[in-house]
């Protein structure tokens, strides 16, 4: 960000924190998920250190959880807006990470 | 996150116009909506991976059975939910 420039006008600067904190949130959430999950599956009993296998379960655990983050809210939305008749509209494209 | 950059940037809400604080709280609202709905997204991808994602981790790909298991999971939970509604809803009328 270019801090030199003239600061925006005060809704777009709120609207701008709301939106960063609200990413911020959103993130988090998912990362404790996926963390909880993941460790689950890849750490069934924690050792001194992690393996090079458990590290890569963890990756491909990772991608997974997000494809299926992915899915749910794809499928999510479009029920949503069955149900609310709505169509297209506010675009909700997912994760801002 | 830097919550002080909205006191340090010296911010005059009184300033704003009447049109920019009803703007400002549809805009608020919107985001609140927004933040709702990626709530329910990942409970309903806590639940549904726990539901469908069953074995161990061989690849970073979701296969094609897991999704469309996630895609009737999402589905049918609403559907639970809908149904669970009626019935409390009938529960209530016998009352």
């Amino acid at each position: 960000m270019d801090i030199n420039r003239t600061p925006p006008d005060p809704k777009t600067q709120i609207m701008d924190q709301i939106r960063q904190e609200a990413a911020l949130n959103n993130a988090r959430a998912l990362i404790t998920k996926l963390n909880g999950h993941c460790f689950d599956k890849c750490i069934p009993s924690p050792g001194t250190s992690l393996s090079r296998k458990e590290e890569s379960c963890l990756s491909s655990c990772m991608e997974k959880y997000m494809g299926m983050w992915n899915i749910v809210s794809r499928v999510y939305i479009a029920q949503i807006q069955k149900t609310t008749g709505q169509t297209g509209g506010e675009g909700f494209e997912g994760l801002g990470v | 996150m830097d919550t002080s950059s909205l006191s340090q940037s010296n911010l005059d809400l009184s300033k704003l116009s009447d049109y920019d604080k009803r703007d400002l709280q549809q805009q608020i609202g919107n985001e609140m909506q927004k933040a709702k709905i990626q709530e329910s997204i990942h409970n309903l991808t806590d639940i549904c991976w726990t539901k469908c994602i069953t074995g161990g981790i061989s690849s970073g790909k979701m296969s094609g059975k897991e999704e469309s298991c996630a895609a009737n999971c999402v589905e049918r939970f609403l559907e639970a939910n809908t149904a669970v509604l009626k019935h409390l809803e009938r529960m209530r009328g016998e009352m």
